[in-house]
């Protein structure tokens, strides 16, 4: 075999320079030796000469596989080249009489005058034509390896070598007993030219337009090959010259030019013989591109809509329709998408069509429906007149249809359903993963959202409780999976007043997290300038009015302690009810009001009503949201308001922290074999007024009951 | 999760609304697009039937106040019936007895609607 492996090992650069070089330096030591050494017909001059020749033929080779390598090969063009080639040494061989007919004696056919002039122009004329013969024949073992599965190279060597020997068999012409070797090898590298030529798997490779041009370009080139070597029969100039500067070269020429004729014949005939099955061949062969270009999309695919629109897209190509749709199921309709040359009217319009008169029985088969008579029905804007679907399927359920509709009078066929039933199986495979990867991501993006939506809520809760000496505090919170918009928070206005508020934002999520920030905002900042519960709360309606959506409001109560008058005012916007346990009875404490963001006018500011307390010592205040009270057992039942109050009043000698735990505990043993659905806040204030006796002895506390003071 | 679903019975110029199941942030749009519906249609005149309603979320109740206005300014209205106790409380803690007709039976709701209508032909 040719070694062609080696140049590949490093440095292709530099070796492919170096044979250029080489063959540069041995074409020069040739034509040195022809055109000016070599004058008489000695054998040693002879054999120079025919060395000179193979060995420029050989460099020249090697050099070209170098070139030629460093390309992906393209068969097309290298018949193409060899045509070009062909072409010009048609030409050449067409001057040769009128170039070479200044030295030749037409009648003797002898060269009458060899000089310089000759020389020079017989050594380019030959060096054009080895050059040429070096190309083709480098063009033909391209060929013969092109596409070759199994390891052939015997036959093409051995036939090389039979050229060869052919080719220098031709220069015993001094011996004419001899003639029968040079004849043997010739036949015999005919015969191996047959079986070589054989060898042209690769043309079933090429698609029905190249077939084409191939067969147009096989017959030209066969017939030049042909007229080329008629041209160079032994009586013409051509001949003489060749035989004159080599006769190698010259029975050479003879022989590839046969090898040529027989190459391309048998290359024309295959040809036309593959031609009727190129189409077939084709579209199996594009369906398998299809196919692989789709899988390899199903790995890369996240967006549906992008999916949708390619599969519809390789859905034409596949089954020769003109236009073809995607009919989703969204609930019990089917809704057309990624229409391809086809409107969505259309589309939507032959979906209803054929599922309301049940044309293709709804099935998990493929079906084709004839349009034609049904088409003056359907008042389509455009003239479909078939029409082929294939169910689309993702976890075993029909997700939707693929459709496909031709224009021209010819029907879809089996192929074409084999086809589009195929395709849609691989489309359902991406459809599902897509689905699935698009559920997953949405999936994803949402516990994002309320990871920062828990986040925001973390923040705006604070972080510890304030220190008074006559009130001891606590405050529980703990958020649901879904951030419930549950607020509260403590605003020391001066060292003998506490602002409190709760609250509980309507709905959940991120949007719940944000207007729980913003009425934080707006209540740190009333607190300051604001003490009494009712017109914090009137304000803050009033500011919500610009920003809150209609469909939110704010559940909400302000108190305030007044220490050193030892007084509770608090206002309810909707709220849950505020506990007031003393001396082990327990009042809700449900001052009128409507919530905030529910009502922006005078309704809002009428019904706010403000509960003055006057505190008795141990008096515990309870404040709480829905969470609480709402929280569900695996039987879905509530925890409800009469198990909070039996709890507090059971344990409301304890602290604050100890009522607060009691409750948790509880809540969290009645709700355990359920998930918590909303945040749990719980905020107790008991107040303390033997403490205040312990600082201030001299003063007598005031233990005046409780007063109700409608706003 | 718990469902929730809506039906509409036509009782003249009244259209009322049954609610059934759990309405919570989950199942809000479904009511918003019966809501949306009945709008679409220009059927202001709305009775919500809470009969089969076993619970009811603040996102629940924030459906009512998305539409109100809009209904309203149509001359239009939403009255409210038949809620369990549990169901009133809620409301009731918010307020919306004051911003919302709420009454013990569907008739009842009904036939306010008509004698709205014969003050205002008056």
């Amino acid at each position: 075999m040719i070694k062609l492996n080696f140049l590949k090992i490093n440095g292709v650069e530099i070796k492919s320079n170096f044979k250029f070089q080489l063959f540069w330096i041995i074409a020069l030591f040739f034509f040195i030796f022809r055109v000016f050494i070599s004058t008489q017909n000695s054998i040693v001059s002879e054999i120079i000469n025919e060395t000179l020749l193979t060995f420029t033929f050989l460099s020249l080779f090697f050099y070209l596989l170098d070139l030629i390598h460093s390309k992906p090969i393209d068969p097309l063009a290298l018949v193409i080249n060899v045509g070009i080639l062909n072409a010009i040494m048609f030409f050449l061989l067409t001057f040769s009489k009128a170039i070479f007919g200044l030295w030749y004696n037409q009648a003797e056919a002898q060269i009458s005058n060899p000089g310089i002039l000759y020389n020079l122009i017989s050594f380019i004329y030959s060096f054009e034509i080895l050059s040429s013969l070096a190309i083709i024949l480098l063009a033909f073992k391209e060929l013969y390896f092109y596409r070759q599965k199994k390891n052939v190279s015997t036959y093409f060597n051995t036939m090389i070598v039979f050229f060869f020997l052919a080719s220098f068999s031709g220069t015993l012409k001094n011996i004419p007993d001899l003639s029968y070797i040079k004849d043997t090898f010739f036949i015999i590298s005919i015969l191996l030219i047959f079986i070589n030529s054989i060898r042209i798997s690769w043309i079933a490779f090429l698609v029905k337009k190249e077939k084409i041009s191939l067969l147009i370009l096989s017959v030209i080139i066969s017939i030049l090959f042909v007229v080329n070597l008629a041209n160079g029969s032994s009586s013409s100039n051509h001949s003489q010259v060749m035989l004159e500067f080599s006769p190698a070269l010259s029975h050479f020429f003879k022989v590839m030019m046969t090898y040529g004729a027989i190459y391309f014949s048998i290359l024309f005939f295959t040809t036309l013989f593959h031609l009727p099955t190129a189409e077939a061949f084709d579209r199996k062969a594009q369906e398998v591109n299809f196919l692989q270009y789709f899988s390899k999309l199903i790995m890369e695919s996240v967006d549906f809509k992008e999916l949708a629109d390619t599969v519809t897209e390789i859905a034409i190509k596949v089954c020769n329709a003109n236009a073809a749709w995607i009919a989703w199921k969204e609930g019990n309709e089917f809704k057309s998408l990624a229409n391809k040359n086809i409107g969505y009217y259309d589309a939507n319009n032959l979906t209803k069509f054929v599922f309301d008169n049940n044309l293709g029985k709804i099935s998990d088969d493929s079906f084709i429906i004839n349009l034609k008579k049904y088409f003056t029905r359907l008042e389509l804007s455009e003239e479909l007149f078939f029409l082929t679907a294939a169910p689309l399927k993702a976890h075993n359920e029909i997700k939707g249809y693929l459709f496909a509709a031709k224009k021209n009078d010819i029907s879809f066929d089996d192929e074409d359903k084999n086809a589009i039933d195929t395709f849609s199986d691989y489309a359902s495979v991406a459809i599902e993963n897509s689905i699935l990867l698009e559920e997953s991501i949405e999936k994803e993006r949402l516990e994002k959202e309320l990871d920062v939506a828990r986040e925001i809520q973390r923040k705006i809760l604070p972080a510890e409780n304030p220190k008074f000496d006559k009130i001891n505090i606590s405050s529980v919170f703990i958020p649901a999976f879904e951030v419930g918009g549950d607020y509260y928070d403590f605003f020391k206005i001066s060292e003998n007043k506490l602002g409190f508020i709760i609250a509980d934002v309507s709905g959940k999520g991120i949007s719940a997290a944000f207007i729980m920030a913003e009425i934080k905002g707006i209540f740190e900042s009333l607190a300051k300038t604001i003490e009494r519960p009712k017109e914090i709360l009137i304000k803050a309606n009033e500011i919500l009015e610009r920003t809150l959506d209609r469909k939110n409001f704010v559940s909400a109560a302000y108190g305030l302690i007044d220490i050193k008058k030892e007084k509770l005012f608090i206002s309810r916007a909707g709220h849950c009810p505020i506990v007031l346990i003393r001396d082990n009875i327990i009042e809700n404490l449900k001052p009128s009001g409507i919530g905030l963001g529910l009502n922006f006018g005078q309704q809002f500011i009428n019904s706010l009503e403000e509960v003055e307390i006057n505190l008795k010592d141990e008096d515990t205040i309870v404040l709480y949201t829905d969470g609480i009270t709402e929280a569900k057992n695996k039987n879905l039942e509530d925890f409800g308001e009469k198990q909070f109050e039996k709890i507090l009043i059971e344990n409301c000698s304890l602290n604050a922290d100890e009522i607060s735990n009691k409750v948790i505990k509880e809540v969290t043993l009645f709700s355990q074999n359920n998930s918590q659905h909303d945040d749990i806040t719980l905020v107790i204030l008991k107040w303390k007024q033997k403490k205040l006796i312990n600082v201030n002895l001299g003063e007598v506390p005031s233990l005046d009951g409780m007063e109700l003071d409608n706003g | 999760m718990a469902e929730f679903s809506t039906s509409i019975k036509d009782a003249g110029d009244v259209n009322v609304v049954y609610l059934k199941g759990y309405l919570d942030a989950h199942t809000a749009p479904i009511l918003e697009n019966t809501f949306s519906n009945l709008i679409e249609k220009s059927k202001y005149s709305i009775v919500v039937n809470f009969k089969d309603l076993s619970y009811i979320s603040s996102a629940g109740l924030g459906v009512f106040m998305a539409f109100i206005e809009k209904i309203r300014d149509n001359s239009g209205d939403i009255k409210l019936t038949t809620m369990s106790d549990k169901v009133f409380n809620i409301f009731d803690l918010l307020g919306f007895p004051l911003l919302y007709e709420i009454y013990k039976s569907e008739e009842e709701a009904i036939n306010k609607f008509s004698e709205t209508k014969k003050l205002e032909n008056r």
